[in-house]
């Protein structure tokens, strides 16, 4: 109970060096969103670092292998604007 | 300095910036193996692992402050530094992102208990329709690291589940995503719904994604349009300061 309590009170929590972790949090992730715009502008945000794709939709840069559990891999070339080749159609009622 | 944990020890490597290795590395230098071990697992998206480690570090008699700084904070500098030299893409940053939520989900109720109350509850979907949800994720990661309790509620969202969800939830802020020029109609159809609800006045709305702009937005009756993650963010919190603004009028 007193472990408990020491767990979740006040004194086991700096709030000041809390506050300044999390200060440092954020600044990681607007780094992070300041890089992703950059990158987005000629890579699909859904291409992950071995040319897979996580995209929930279709899209005709996917090339699907036999295993289907496997993610697709992405043919696009990132010269070539990713977006026209997403699958715009609505998914099935 | 010598980093007891392999894996974190070979994610270091990608830290090649002086002045990075220098921060970073007295960062991790002298921490506890369970810290190393929390970090490494964060970048590499272990989110069951980080949640494990963290109740562990918790029941161990380490401080939230502590697990925050050694462990998670350290995982996601250098995911950060991965990300930024084009060694991971977003996918990966995502992975990272909800490995960091599983540890914070045991620090947030310390913080909390301490008087650090969240910044506010949102409601984030893809409207119905639409697929699309790179965006919307890293809006939530930003606004979760500004302190905001996010509800995800996916993708091909209907009215009635921003609805359902603002209840369940008590949330204050909607924030609904397109990606297609065929999909933001469904915008104007969740407000105008939340209207034919009376739960207008209960909520604020914002909207973004590619296609969006202000003055679609305006049109729609948006309270609030974001152009990117970070605009995201404040105004989520500038519609907070204008929600208790309301109240106490």
């Amino acid at each position: 109970m007193a472990e408990e309590l020491a767990r979740t009170g006040n004194d086991t929590l700096d709030r000041e060096k809390a506050r300044a972790s999390l200060d440092r949090l954020y600044t990681i992730y607007k780094d992070i969103a300041a890089t992703a715009d950059e990158v987005m502008q000629a890579r699909c945000p859904y291409k992950n670092a071995r040319s897979l794709c996580t995209a929930k939709f279709g899209c005709s840069n996917q090339f699907f292998t036999k295993d289907p559990t496997a993610l697709p891999a992405c043919a696009g070339s990132d010269q070539i604007d990713y977006r026209d080749a997403w699958d715009t159609e609505p998914p099935p009622e | 300095m010598a980093i007891s944990h392999e894996g974190l020890a070979r994610e270091f490597e990608w830290v090649t910036k002086p002045g990075e290795q220098k921060h970073i590395g007295d960062g991790i230098d002298g921490t506890d193996l369970i810290m190393q071990e929390m970090a490494y697992e964060l970048i590499v998206g272990n989110n069951t692992d980080v949640d494990r480690l963290t109740k562990e570090a918790l029941d161990s008699g380490y401080t939230a402050n502590q697990i925050l700084d050694d462990g998670l904070l350290n995982g996601m500098a250098i995911v950060g530094v991965k990300f930024r030299d084009n060694v991971i893409f977003v996918p990966e940053v995502l992975v990272a992102a909800r490995a960091m939520k599983a540890g914070m989900a045991h620090i947030e109720p310390i913080l909390s208990a301490s008087g650090a109350e969240p910044a506010g509850t949102v409601i984030m979907g893809t409207v119905k329709g639409d697929l699309h949800d790179i965006g919307k994720n890293l809006c939530i990661m930003m606004l979760r690291g500004a302190g905001f309790v996010v509800h995800d509620i996916g993708v091909d969202s209907s009215p009635e589940d921003f609805i359902d969800a603002v209840e369940e939830f008590g949330a204050e802020i909607v924030g609904m995503s397109a990606l297609l020029t065929t999909t933001m109609p469904n915008m104007g159809r969740t407000i105008a719904t939340f209207e034919d609800m009376g739960m207008r006045d209960e909520v604020r709305i914002m909207v973004g994604g590619a296609p969006v702009t202000q003055d679609f937005a305006d049109e729609m009756g948006a309270d609030a349009y974001g152009d990117n993650a970070v605009e995201a963010v404040d105004k989520a919190k500038e519609l907070m300061i204008l929600l208790a603004e309301l109240k106490s009028s």
